[in-house]
């Protein structure tokens, strides 16, 4: 069930995508690079969104699944020689059976028991890739085959290409993602969300659902990690880091919890935020820590909050 | 068809339940009656499967539900209302129904059609938002909606699963005079077939609509049987009835 | 198969290691089971407690002095950020107050960065225990026997605060039903901005305490923070036992997995978490027992 209504996502979700396209008919290579990254992140962001803003669950550990995501990837196509086509389904479908082990432990949990959990997952992720030797250790792999797309006339190693790539997966994504909260099972998740209790007492079984929104937020966070080797060709255990799980969760509530098109400008708004902040300072982690900070205690709703508020007070005029 | 045998439940030295039996056949009207802190609603608890009992079992259809947890009970057809209003806050009314139901058929695994168009629930909803008297609420958010018309969704959330077996907490606890009318011809007017069983401390709405009365009294059964026979009862009259008996 | 000498010794490093979570996690838990509330940050005011420290050593000279101070310091800074931050969202959601912690922590790791810079500093043990003791025919460090013995006294003294004291009892009556212990008219808000900075002085103690045997750097927040939470949900929150218990299983699994196991040191924490959450996932001894 989605608070908000039809035609104000459509207007929203399509000025963002044309922001997107004109973006990238306007931008260098650099610029281009950028797309493809924040396309990404926006995939991720809307994961986590899926798991915090509708099923309720507050994870810090989310990098867990985007990290799998990406190593699984590297993996069947480094060591198992797979085709990078058939890699990338393998790869999500691998994280996803994960994903269900770990979240049929946790999912009952409640939310700051589980917010403790998911953080110690995370950094086991994190601390298991940095002393693996297979996949490099804390100096990550290189070398990750792109995905053929020559049938296409694309080529992903072109930052134009693989923006254009990665705009049009966030799309479906964001699409598929909309259609599953319209549907009756997400009027069921909003539903548990609301109140647990009462949705027991009539006959939910509230652990499964919060297990299927959890396992499908794993997934589509593993299918950016996937998305994210194909940009660089490069795996490390930073891509599990708990700064990455945290930026992640700004990320989605700077843009609006529960907005699924909220965290899609957060995305973008942080990135180029990161690396602006990144570029002229060595201390951005207290900045974003502060940013943060801030708008957990003022501005809880985000940015689609704040464009709420705004068209509700236009519309008054 | 709905069967509690012994149900026993302490909490620490605290004794709650003390060996409460109870029986109710397809369309039964029966209420709990009994003091503050007799066991009413832990005694609600124990039957839903919020809590479980140290000792008894529960039966719904023969079938011992007493290892099963509130959302398999309510599959199998026993569901309740809340003392204090239960509602799934910033849903309209026709929402809150809709998904209700959708629960009770076991819509959510429908995850690629529009909700709206799936199934009949959203007229559903509607159907259901008239026998409880909430049409002109169909599409108000049910946090702004007056306490008394809370209390009557309350009750048409667990209708709209259908159930066998219907638990009413307290319906007209904190009511007006008007309000506690709606809610007896609400009761009055449930489905036949429809075993309830109602938690009541308003004595006239008990006297109403039971064909049987359970009083409870520090976690056991000091009485139990027919409004006539309550009213005889001099235990009865001398603890609990006073003057709603005369 | 180890001798019974070397044996010894690892079980004395792993009562060190757990006497130091136990420090950092009983005030964590016990807050937990109060308020609902985590503090992510608290492994913020471990690591801010050993940079005063190596701060104040150098300027005093006197280990004893930096350990006596830099916990109150630890102290105000909670206080601080309690009366300032938290209870602006106080009445809302629990998730909101953990949300602002973890902005801490980022905020937490560039101050000391700032400060102290990126390097990873040292603290030498005081002179008075900067010997070793014979053990079974082995040398063995007698500050890390201080270690052990201080993380006991904590506990005596916090069994006996909490069992024996009014406020105490007061804790103890909100741990178990928060609800009811403020309707009695019980301060529950002054006993939970009490426990809070006792928390955190406990913080910096660990934090201090801990600089001669472990490494002094940004980022030693979230690797000690880790074990800290994963001891709250072994051991159970609320609780001053469950804090104990779960520190020990964790100290013991980290010090002999990383003997037994090198390969998979850093696991046997999570592993002991895991199992826990499949057998008994309220923790082994939680204030509030699962019904």
């Amino acid at each position: 069930m989605n608070a908000i209504p039809i035609s104000q996502r459509r207007i929203v979700g399509l000025a963002l995508l044309a922001a997107a396209l004109a973006a990238w008919y306007f931008s260098g290579y650099a610029g281009q690079d950028r797309l493809g990254e924040i396309a990404i992140a926006a995939i991720f962001a809307m994961s986590l969104d899926l798991m915090v803003g509708y099923g309720g669950m507050v994870s810090l550990g989310h990098a867990l699944f985007f990290g799998l995501g990406a190593y699984a990837l590297a993996g069947l196509t480094l060591f198992l020689k797979w085709p990078a086509a058939a890699a990338l389904p393998a790869a999500v479908l691998l994280t996803g059976i994960v994903a269900l082990v770990i979240g049929r432990l946790i999912v009952h949990l409640g939310g700051v028991f589980f917010i403790m959990v998911t953080l110690a997952f995370g950094q086991m992720g994190w601390a298991w890739f940095a002393r693996d030797r297979i996949f490099g250790g804390i100096g990550g792999l290189s070398g990750v085959p792109q995905l053929d797309l020559a049938a296409f006339g694309a080529d992903l190693a072109n930052p134009g290409d693989f923006a254009l790539l990665a705009v049009a997966v966030a799309t479906v994504v964001y699409l598929l993602l909309a259609r599953l909260i319209d549907s009756p099972f997400g009027a069921v998740v909003s539903a548990l969300h609301r109140n647990a209790n009462r949705a027991r007492a009539l006959g939910c079984p509230v652990q499964r659902y919060k297990l299927a929104v959890f396992t499908v937020a794993a997934m589509l966070a593993a299918l950016a990690g996937t998305l994210q080797t194909q940009r660089t060709g490069f795996v490390s255990p930073d891509l599990l880091v708990w700064t990455s799980s945290g930026e992640v969760l700004i990320m989605v509530i700077i843009g609006g919890l529960g907005s699924l098109l909220g965290p899609i400008a957060g995305a973008a708004l942080w990135t180029l935020l990161h690396h602006y902040l990144s570029a002229v300072t060595p201390y951005w982690m207290a900045i974003m820590g502060s940013f943060f900070v801030a708008i957990v205690l003022f501005a809880g709703e985000g940015l689609y909050g704040a464009l709420a508020r705004l068209t509700r007070r236009l519309r008054h005029v | 068809m709905f069967r509690a045998e012994g149900l026993c439940k302490s909490f620490g030295a605290l004794e709650v339940a003390r060996g409460i039996s109870l029986h109710l056949p397809r369309g039964a009207r029966h209420a709990i009656v009994g003091p503050n802190g007799s066991g009413k609603t832990t005694l609600f608890n124990l039957l839903s499967g919020e809590l479980s009992p140290d000792a008894g079992r529960v039966f719904i259809d023969g079938r011992d539900v007493t290892d099963l947890p509130p959302d398999a009970r309510a599959r199998a057809g026993l569901t309740r209302s809340f003392q204090k209003n239960n509602l799934f806050p910033g849903l309209t009314v026709r929402e809150s129904l809709a998904v209700a139901m959708a629960i009770g058929v076991g819509l959510g695994t429908v995850f690629w059609r529009r909700f709206a168009r799936a199934g009949d629930t959203y007229r559903g909803a509607a159907a259901i938002a008239e026998r409880i008297r909430l049409t002109p609420y169909l599409e108000t958010i049910v946090d702004t909606l007056p306490y008394g018309t809370q209390r009557q969704l309350e009750i048409g959330l667990a209708l709209a699963i259908e159930p066998k077996i219907l638990l009413l907490d307290e319906p007209t606890a904190g009511m007006s005079a008007e309000e506690t009318a709606e809610m007896a011809k609400l009761i009055a007017d449930l489905p036949d077939e429809l075993a309830l069983l109602v938690i009541e401390h308003d004595m006239e709405i008990v006297f109403d609509f039971a064909q049987r009365i359970t009083v409870l009294d520090y976690g056991r059964v000091l009485a139990e049987g027919t409004p006539a026979e309550i009213r005889a009862s001099p235990e009865v009259r001398r603890r609990y009835l006073g003057e709603a008996a005369r | 198969m180890p001798d019974p000498a070397s044996l010894v010794i690892q079980l004395l490093n792993g009562l060190q290691y757990a006497m130091l979570l136990f420090l950092l996690s009983v005030g964590l838990s016990v807050v937990f089971g109060l308020m609902n509330f985590i503090n992510l940050a608290h492994g913020t005011v471990y690591m801010l407690g050993a940079f005063l420290g190596l701060t104040l050593v150098r300027a005093t000279g006197s280990f004893w002095g930096a350990l006596a101070l830099a916990p109150l310091f630890a102290a105000a800074i909670g206080a601080l950020f309690y009366a300032v931050l938290l209870r602006r969202v106080q009445g809302e959601s629990a998730m909101k107050q953990v949300l602002v912690t973890f902005g801490l922590i980022f905020i937490g790791i560039d101050v000391v960065r700032m400060i102290w810079g990126d390097y990873e500093e040292a603290i030498a043990a005081p002179a008075l225990l900067a010997d070793s003791v014979r053990i079974w025919g082995q040398l063995y460090p007698s500050y890390r026997l201080f270690v052990i013995a201080l993380g006991l006294l904590v506990a005596i003294v916090l069994w006996l605060g909490l069992e024996r004291t009014r406020l105490g009892a007061v804790v103890r009556a909100g741990v178990d039903d928060r609800v009811m212990a403020a309707s009695l008219g019980i301060n529950i808000e002054a006993a939970f901005f009490g426990v809070f900075c006792l928390g955190c002085w406990l913080a910096g103690l660990a934090g201090v305490v801990a600089a001669p045997v472990l490494q002094i750097y940004p980022g030693m927040d979230v690797a000690i923070l880790i074990p800290t939470l994963i001891v709250v949900v072994v051991g159970g929150p609320g609780s001053l036992k469950g804090a104990l218990l779960g520190s020990l299983l964790i100290g013991m699994a980290e010090t002999f997995g990383a003997v037994l196991l090198p390969e998979f040191a850093s696991f046997m924490i999570y592993a002991v978490m895991v199992l826990v959450l499949l057998l008994r996932p309220g923790g082994l001894l939680p204030a509030r027992p699962a019904a």
